[in-house]
């Protein structure tokens, strides 16, 4: 900790505090230059199976946002004249992370040295860095971004096009905050009303040769690490023919690297039609999913280990998608929603014991195409009892996926076990098996609710809930944001994984996965205060 | 023993038949006392500056019963102006339709714009309150503009709570015998509203489209940047607190409702202060720094419409708007609670005339500058501003808006007021 915390550091951070606090709002330099930002301590609290306590997360993030407004009415730098483009705007947020804990933790100085590059400590990274150009009937937005289609809130179907990097905190923080922006172009092309239509559009995306996966930790030291369904350990061992032997694996890069015929487009009409506001969507791209591959012909055994050879894949997708939502002011007073895709290229493990009809490659991997529709309705309700003053807004999602060419062979999460022979447990091995067959058709409903107390409306509790009907998995969250001054927000979040039956950990990562019987129990408590201006 | 507790049980009385007048002040029945049974009062000299001792001479006489609580207050500094006359453009009724009428629910049909739907109000009309409202909805200069503002969300004793910085942008669509962009004739109005601070907020926006149908309800979707993509919004609920502010979508303007959701009563004229033409974004006064202190007031003669809403869960048992007789501007507004009939929401509007920009500017908004000088020429009324009062909780929302006329041109209106505008937004 010596090390790593130094005076001026301190001195820094109490002056960004006083200077924080004293500020209201954006911060303007002159006209054309605008700052804002935030800088946020959250910390959270792990309770395994509510009968113990571990800080895991002291996670500390500066973020900063500038934007400069270089054309303004067809006239740039206020120098010249630019014809037709009539407005541009530089965007640039940059964000700084340090998580102290590895700092405050004894424990972890033996998970993590320095030869690690304390991996996971410190993050400093360009976010987003863009230009607007208004330039009627177009705009166009070029740069590092983020592009969110679709109607479906926490759950992915349209909204594919960034990946999530969901190696610190799963998805369980703002989607914002997760993204991965990619560089890219994004065009706009305002029609207006014609025929039918009203308000439609057409945008067109292009990633020349930025492909990023979704992010997933699986280093079993990392508090968020996903290892599946059973310990948080990294198998070490393998049954074969009888015998228990090392596990030595290579895993080898097979993903799309940067070139141009890597580039992923989509193209996205919308439109309203009557009272609907729909949109048609294509997407083209890679499956931030990863696949593993095993290639077989290369694992060999040599003396008492297994030597294994895995290829890591995206494959190639394609993403076709409808959305549409209606105000249905009259009869429900809903917003009601929906959206389904017809997606290719889903990467899928098959079972190491397929037949060679279910798996004629014997890598124990597939692609296969995957449906999903949901619906969903939102409606600000008035709930009394609850609040005199303000609407409770309701929110509630039914997603259901269905694999159109389905496996029966098709496999889900694996479990980390640990290895036995002759009936006696080894310490210090641990094997992977994989009984998670994968359904046909898989669901999951989502409800909120969110309001807003106190004169101000200053106290905002929101609670969520997720439940797969099929596996009886559900996860739930209570969030309390507290807005101490304009500055100042204090926010509480507790988060709960229970199941109602059985032990099947389900494809949403809900459920008991995370929850009261499983030895991987990741309840928390998450206290943050955040300062923004 | 017994003198003492008669002395006790006297003084017990005394605090309650005080807070019993105190609070009845603010019921529904004393106001409306106060509407039908004037309070004389003596002549104002312009440049009169009235306070606390003006209570019984003039003050009470003036002032809507229910406000006294708050805007007679010792310190209070109201300077009395003339009573203007506040032309209409010059072209404000030449454009219009006149194939347009009331249905029997007193729902205006066919009506475009262009001008008051109804120049002559009689009391004796049994459409007279439902004709005041219209002649309000469509009044001249109440969108057209870019206006920045600045909201103070105050409890007790001024209390700041929130500050908000939003910055609303508006054009009127239909105007008579045109429509400002040509194919979108079922358009009232469109406006465009985008939150700058607190950065919990900022870069939300929201986009609402009113229809000429009355009974059609807004279109609206909200861009938040937590979400990054628009989200389809709910219009006919319109009882909700907004964002923290002592209002719902309703109080908007005095009323933004549905006429039919309401019974109607014409309540006739009343003579009431108005901040109509104020030099400047007045500054905060009272106790509570809830209210417009000197600055400059009228005389001015209102219509007094009464409304009850018809939907059962609606918290309001009743709404009284005064609105100007002469330009069918809102002036007050007092809300009083279903549940006891006692004075719930109000709010009291702080105009300006364009002309007057000639000789007198307000201030700018805090964080951008404008061209004011651009409102002279429109003859129309600026809104500065407004106090929203909530009563029970009791806290205020008190706003200034720094308004800037601006017409669109048809290619520029089809552009920004677009569903295209609200899939990205500042970040």
């Amino acid at each position: 900790m010596k090390g790593y915390i130094k005076p001026h550091s301190c001195a820094v951070g109490i002056c960004l505090f006083l200077f924080t606090n004293h500020l209201f709002a954006i911060v303007s330099l002159g006209t054309e230059l605008e700052f804002e930002g935030f800088v946020k301590f959250q910390n959270i609290l792990r309770t395994p199976k509510f009968k113990s306590a571990e800080a895991i997360m002291q996670r500390n993030t500066a973020q900063l946002e500038g934007k400069y407004y270089f054309l303004k009415d067809s006239q740039a730098f206020g120098l010249f004249n630019t014809g037709p483009v009539e407005e541009a705007t530089l965007t640039v947020t940059g964000r700084g992370v340090y998580d102290s804990i590895y700092d405050v933790r004894s424990s972890y100085d033996h998970a993590f040295s320095k030869a690690d590059g304390r991996y996971g400590r410190t993050e400093a990274s360009l976010r987003e860095a863009f230009v607007d150009v208004v330039l009627p009937p177009v705009t166009l937005r070029l740069g590092r971004q983020q592009v969110v289609w679709g109607e479906t809130d926490g759950f992915r179907a349209l909204d594919v096009i960034n990946p999530l990097d969901l190696s610190w905190h799963w998805s369980r923080e703002s989607w914002e905050d997760i993204r991965i922006p990619l560089w890219m172009a994004r065009g706009i092309y305002d029609i207006g009303k014609f025929s039918w239509f009203d308000e439609s559009f057409v945008e067109a995306i292009w990633i020349p040769t930025d492909f990023r996966e979704n992010s997933i930790s699986t280093d079993p030291r990392k508090p968020w690490a996903f290892t599946g369904n059973g310990l948080n350990k990294t198998a070490n061992a393998i049954v074969k023919e009888g015998l228990l032997l090392d596990l030595d694996t290579e895993m080898r890069n097979r993903r799309p690297n940067k070139k141009l015929t890597n580039g992923q487009a989509g193209l996205r009409f919308k439109a309203i039609w009557g009272d609907i506001d729909f949109s048609l969507n294509y997407f083209y791209g890679f499956s931030a999913d990863t696949g593993i591959r095993v290639q077989k012909h290369l694992s060999q055994t040599i003396d008492n280990t297994f030597y294994t050879v895995k290829d890591i894949v995206n494959p190639r997708t394609h993403v076709l998608g409808f959305t549409a939502n209606y105000s249905d002011e009259r009869f429900t007073q809903s917003v009601l929603r929906m959206e389904t895709t017809f997606t290719t290229g889903i990467p899928v493990k098959v079972s190491a014991d397929a037949p060679i009809t279910a798996d004629p490659d014997r890598d124990q991997y597939d692609t296969a195409r995957r449906t999903v529709v949901m619906i969903a309705a939102d409606r600000p309700t008035w709930i009394r009892a609850l609040n005199k003053t303000r609407t409770v807004f309701l929110s509630s999602q039914i997603f259901w996926r269905h694999y159109v060419d389905y496996n029966q062979y098709y496999r889900g999460m694996s479990t980390v076990k640990q290895a036995t022979f002759d009936g006696r447990v080894v310490s210090g091995k641990y094997i992977t098996e994989n009984t998670d067959l994968i359904d046909r058709d898989e669901f999951v409903m989502t409800f909120s609710a969110s309001t807003a107390y106190g004169a101000a409306g200053l106290l905002k509790p929101t609670f969520v809930m997720a439940f797969d009907p099929r596996s009886t998995g559900a996860y739930n969250k209570l969030k309390v944001d507290y807005f101490w001054s304009d500055n100042i927000l204090l926010r509480f979040q507790q988060h709960i994984y229970w199941r109602g039956f059985n032990n099947d950990p389900g494809p949403w990562g809900l459920g008991d996965i995370w929850g009261q019987t499983s030895e991987n129990s990741r309840h928390e408590t998450d206290l943050s205060i955040i300062f923004q201006f | 023993m017994s003198g003492v507790l008669k002395i006790l049980f006297f003084l017990v009385l005394c605090v309650f038949t005080h807070f019993s007048w105190a609070n009845d002040e603010q019921s529904y029945d004393r106001l409306y006392d106060w509407i039908t049974n004037p309070i004389p009062f003596e002549p104002i000299e312009t440049g009169t500056h009235l306070g606390l001792e003006d209570r019984s001479s003039i003050l009470e006489a003036l002032i809507p019963q229910s406000a006294w609580k708050y805007y007679i207050f010792d310190g209070m500094d109201m300077e009395i102006a003339a009573t203007g006359v506040y032309p209409a453009p010059p072209d404000w009724g030449q454009h219009m339709n006149d194939d347009y009428h009331l249905d029997d629910r007193g729902v205006l049909v066919n009506f475009k714009g262009g001008g008051f739907p109804f120049r002559d109000i009689d009391g004796a009309d049994p459409f007279a309150a439902q004709k005041v409202i219209w002649n309000m909805l469509w009044r001249p200069g109440q969108v057209d503009y870019v206006m920045p503002m600045t909201t103070w969300l105050r409890g007790e004793g001024g209390r700041l709570d929130r500050k908000l910085e939003f910055t609303s942008i508006a054009s009127s669509y239909s105007r008579g015998d045109h429509c400002l962009v040509e194919g979108y004739e079922e358009v009232k109005t469109k406006r465009v509203m985008e939150f700058r601070s607190p950065r919990d907020m900022a870069g939300a926006k929201d986009m609402s489209i009113s229809y000429v149908d009355h009974e059609r309800e807004n279109s609206g979707w909200m861009y938040m940047p937590s979400q990054r993509k628009p989200r389809r919004t709910l219009a006919s609920e319109r009882t909700s607190e907004l964002m923290g502010m002592d209002m719902i979508r309703e109080d908007i303007n005095g009323f933004g409702g549905k006429v039919y959701e309401n019974s109607w009563t014409y309540l006739g004229t009343k003579s009431v202060l108005a901040t109509i033409n104020v030099p400047d974004n007045p500054e905060a006064g009272g106790p509570h720094l809830w209210v417009p202190h000197k600055t400059r007031w009228e005389v001015r003669k209102a219509h007094v419409v009464l409304m009850h809403p018809t939907v059962d869960n609606h918290p309001y048992s009743s709404r009284i708007v005064f609105i100007d007789a002469d330009t069918n501007w809102t002036l007050w507004m007092f809300a009083f609670d279903r549940e006891d009939n006692y004075l719930l929401r109000m709010n009291q509007h702080y105009l300006k005339y364009s002309e007057s920009y000639a000789y007198e500017m307000p201030q700018q908004a805090p964080y951008i500058k404008q061209d004011f000088s651009e409102n002279v020429g429109h003859h129309v009324f600026l809104h500065l501003g407004e106090s929203d009062i909530n009563a029970k909780k009791p806290h205020a929302t008190v706003t200034h808006c720094y308004v800037k006329k601006r017409e669109f041109t048809e290619a520029r209106a089809k552009q920004f007021y677009s569903l295209r505008n609200m899939v990205s937004g500042r970040r």
